[in-house]
């Protein structure tokens, strides 16, 4: 008998954030350790008439790559893969790693080249996903290893993942469709706003958004989820930034970010501690200095750090920008190899104006 | 720090078994379990400059499946599926069950349809081996549910299979594998001209034609381990009787001592001590199913003895074995049938057998070395 949450976990994700149909292909991409989830997915998905496509992976795989493979190793892309991308209706993608930091050592470079050769594949899905015809979701399993980066152990994570999913709940899709209903005030609101201005602890940073699609995520492609975003334009971004948690990119860690923008490029890059990792993010390519993406976290059920992504850009409470590629559907043109988000807590004294208007104080909004 | 065998099992695949190319494709299926020779055959893989990928079967997904999905979703082969076999250069099967008896209670028309989908593409895959588009081997990873069939520890098993492959001493494991292609070629050239096979032992004198025939060497390029010499009888100069000593597995039900009688090339007569009539269902599957589609020496004697998987089983040195249904292409066979069932016969003990009337075989060993003819370049 697995964990009833886990079955819970596996209806919203199916059901409700990829809402499988009749007849469509839906893959399940997830590695060996998601085990209990990837069949309580695969067995929802069959009582949805739909087809699971299970593509597991072993980890270590990745490692081998990057260790001993060549530069053609590294670039070539599973064809496989790529038809999946062309055909499938769905994807439910879950990640669950037994060790966050394997990548650690690994030479930077190789992982950005790695990363650069999926870039066209990434494009693509989610092209595919603003057009209407992929739904996708992006999910974790609770593993020792995310446990451990949280600071956690692995029952009181697994508490933390579920409750930010409302998983413990009894109606977990209501309570979605309810916080669905919540955050798109925050999407109508500062759809009217041309600019925000984020002041904070060594922080004054404007970013334009006149005209560009604000997006309410509640829970249909990330989840858990909680966050109102936006592609900001292009070359609007200016002044400085400063960083309250570490950023992590495949499992390296910088600490204490500090950006200048100009004319929307970052100009400075400094940390105090993995500045060349840094330094070769941001020249991935063009479209790496660029901010792609500017958003609000505002799941209060999530509030503390883990070294996640998927959670920690969600904090009820905080901002967070990514440098490099935008999500089409925002109306951004940046395109990079990169996405990669950085995290600001305002929930201490943090402001931000709307066209001038204080319109978020202390990690809330002041009207909504 | 994995089991250095297994390391070793992966360059032999990769290197002898799959001649493994810079630039090639290769994916390796298997289930989870099998993790730790998936990384080592990806890693010699990557070595070798080719693209390697894992293809892992989640152990329990195919019996949800089976209890859970419909007719129409137990039978749906994604076209996304045909044509990633058709993309590939080689592929690499890992047999790894956490328990081998997953299925045996499922509904046993349900669990049928799942395996007709699956062995479309195993079909697929088949052709374009004909072809030369591609290769294949299919190997063993040793878990506690296959050593519990075999009735060893795991250790025990472990020695057992890394044994067979000639991976688990100093040997060169390549160099090894190389003899005995050269062994088999030769072995299989002796009987190309033969007409007639009489086996002779305990309740058996079998007469097979096998005029016309090819016979072909099986030395560990599609299985590992490996050790046989076969053909496909003329389908209809089978005459006589057999008993099959050691039980029969299909499907992961056994039959126990068959004894079948042929006339004209067909069984006329089948019975056995245990599930005999399990024995019938299977001899009636079609018209072919009556018919031997393979007759072949075991020649793998570090298999000493029967472990309830036809891998090794098949492979076991002073063996024979036969095949019910489907016969061979490339041996000459017109059998056609949508079973193919092996039988061993353990001719170990006495036992003796004759190529057109000269005794060539007795007490499991061929009284002759094969003569060398193939001139290795």
């Amino acid at each position: 008998m697995s964990d009833p949450r886990v079955q819970k976990l596996a209806a919203v994700l199916v059901d409700y954030s990829v809402g499988a149909a009749e007849g469509q292909q839906i893959t399940i991409e997830g590695p060996a350790a998601a085990a209990p989830l990837i069949r309580e997915v695969y067995r929802r998905i069959l009582a949805a008439g739909a087809h699971p496509l299970p593509r597991i992976g072993i980890e270590g795989t990745l490692e081998n790559l990057m260790l001993e493979g060549s530069d053609a190793q590294l670039d070539w892309v599973n064809p496989a893969r790529r038809d999946d991308i062309e055909e499938v209706d769905g994807r439910v993608v879950i990640m669950g790693l037994q060790n966050t930091r394997s990548l650690t050592s690994v030479d930077a470079s190789k992982q950005a080249r790695l990363h650069r050769a999926l870039e066209p594949q990434r494009n693509r899905y989610l092209e595919r996903a603003a057009n209407g015809e992929l739904s996708w979701v992006l999910t974790l399993f609770p593993t020792q290893a995310a446990a451990q980066d949280a600071g956690m152990s692995l029952t009181e994570f697994e508490d933390f993942v579920y409750a930010a999913g409302f998983l413990d709940r009894d109606d977990p899709v209501g309570e979605w469709k309810r916080f669905g209903e919540r955050i798109d005030h925050v999407s109508e609101f500062l759809s009217g706003v041309s600019e925000l201005r984020v002041l904070a602890k060594e922080t004054d940073l404007r970013i334009g958004v006149g005209g560009r699609h604000w997006i309410a995520s509640g829970g249909l492609e990330n989840f858990p989820d909680g966050e109102v975003f936006t592609g900001p334009v292009e070359t609007s971004v200016e002044g400085t930034i400063r960083f309250t948690y570490p950023a992590i990119f495949q499992g390296r860690e910088v600490d204490d970010v500090r950006l200048r923008f100009e004319g929307g490029e970052v100009v400075d890059a400094t940390a105090s501690r993995g500045q060349d990792l840094l330094r070769e993010m941001v020249a991935v390519d063009d479209g790496a200095r660029r901010v792609g993406e500017f958003a609000f976290g505002l799941n209060e059920n999530v509030t503390e750090f883990t070294r996640e992504i998927l959670f920690d850009e969600k904090i009820g409470g905080t901002v967070h920008l990514a440098l490099g590629t935008a999500y089409p559907e925002t109306g951004s043109a940046n395109r990079s190899a990169l996405h990669w988000d950085l995290i600001c807590d305002l929930r201490d004294g943090g402001e931000v104006y709307a066209d001038g208007e204080l319109a978020y104080r202390d990690g809330a909004f002041l009207a909504l | 720090m994995s089991d250095p065998r297994l390391a070793r099992l992966a360059t032999l695949l990769v290197d002898y078994s799959l001649a493994l190319r810079e630039g090639e494709v290769l994916r390796i299926n298997s289930t989870d379990a099998a993790a730790p020779l998936i990384l080592e055959l990806h890693s010699v893989a990557i070595a070798r400059g080719a693209h390697a990928y894992a293809n892992v079967a989640l152990e329990g997904l195919a019996e949800i499946l089976v209890a859970e999905g419909s007719k129409e979703q137990r039978e749906f082969v994604s076209d996304l599926a045909f044509r990633e076999v058709d993309r590939l250069d080689a592929e690499l099967t890992i047999w790894c069950e956490a328990n081998t008896k997953s299925f045996s209670r499922a509904d046993p028309e349900a669990r049928g349809q799942v395996y007709a989908a699956e062995r479309s593409l195993v079909n697929r895959r088949w052709e374009r081996i004909g072809r030369g588009e591609m290769r294949w081997v299919g190997t063993l990873m040793p878990t506690n549910a296959h050593a519990q069939d075999a009735e060893m520890s795991l250790r025990e098993y472990e020695d057992f299979v890394f044994r067979a492959c000639h991976v688990a001493g100093e040997e060169d494991p390549v160099a090894h594998w190389r003899t005995v292609a050269d062994e088999l070629a030769a072995r299989a050239a002796e009987f190309a001209d033969t007409r007639e096979i009489r086996i002779v032992g305990p309740d058996t004198d079998l007469r097979l034609g096998v005029a016309g025939r090819t016979w072909q060497p099986s030395s560990g390029t599609y299985n590992m381990p490996d050790g046989e010499v076969f053909t496909s009888p003329v389908e209809t100069d089978t005459e006589g009787e057999i008993r099959f000593t050691l039980p029969a597995v299909f499907y992961g039900r056994e039959v126990e001592d068959i004894r079948l009688r042929f006339e004209g090339g067909r069984v006329v007569d089948a019975d056995a001590r245990s599930g005999a009539d399990y024995l019938r269902t299977l001899l009636d599957t079609d018209e072919g199913s009556r018919v031997l589609g393979e007759f072949a020496f075991g020649l793998n004697y570090e298999i000493d003895r029967w472990t309830r998987n036809i891998l090794f089983d098949e492979k076991i040195g002073g063996t024979v074995h036969l095949a019910l249904g489907s016969g061979f292409d490339d041996c000459g066979s017109k059998n056609e049938s949508a079973l193919h069932w092996d039988i061993i016969c353990d001719l170990r003990e006495e036992g003796e057998i004759y190529a057109d009337g000269e005794l060539v075989w007795r007490a499991g060993n061929f009284l002759e070395a094969p003569k060398p003819v193939v001139e290795r370049v």
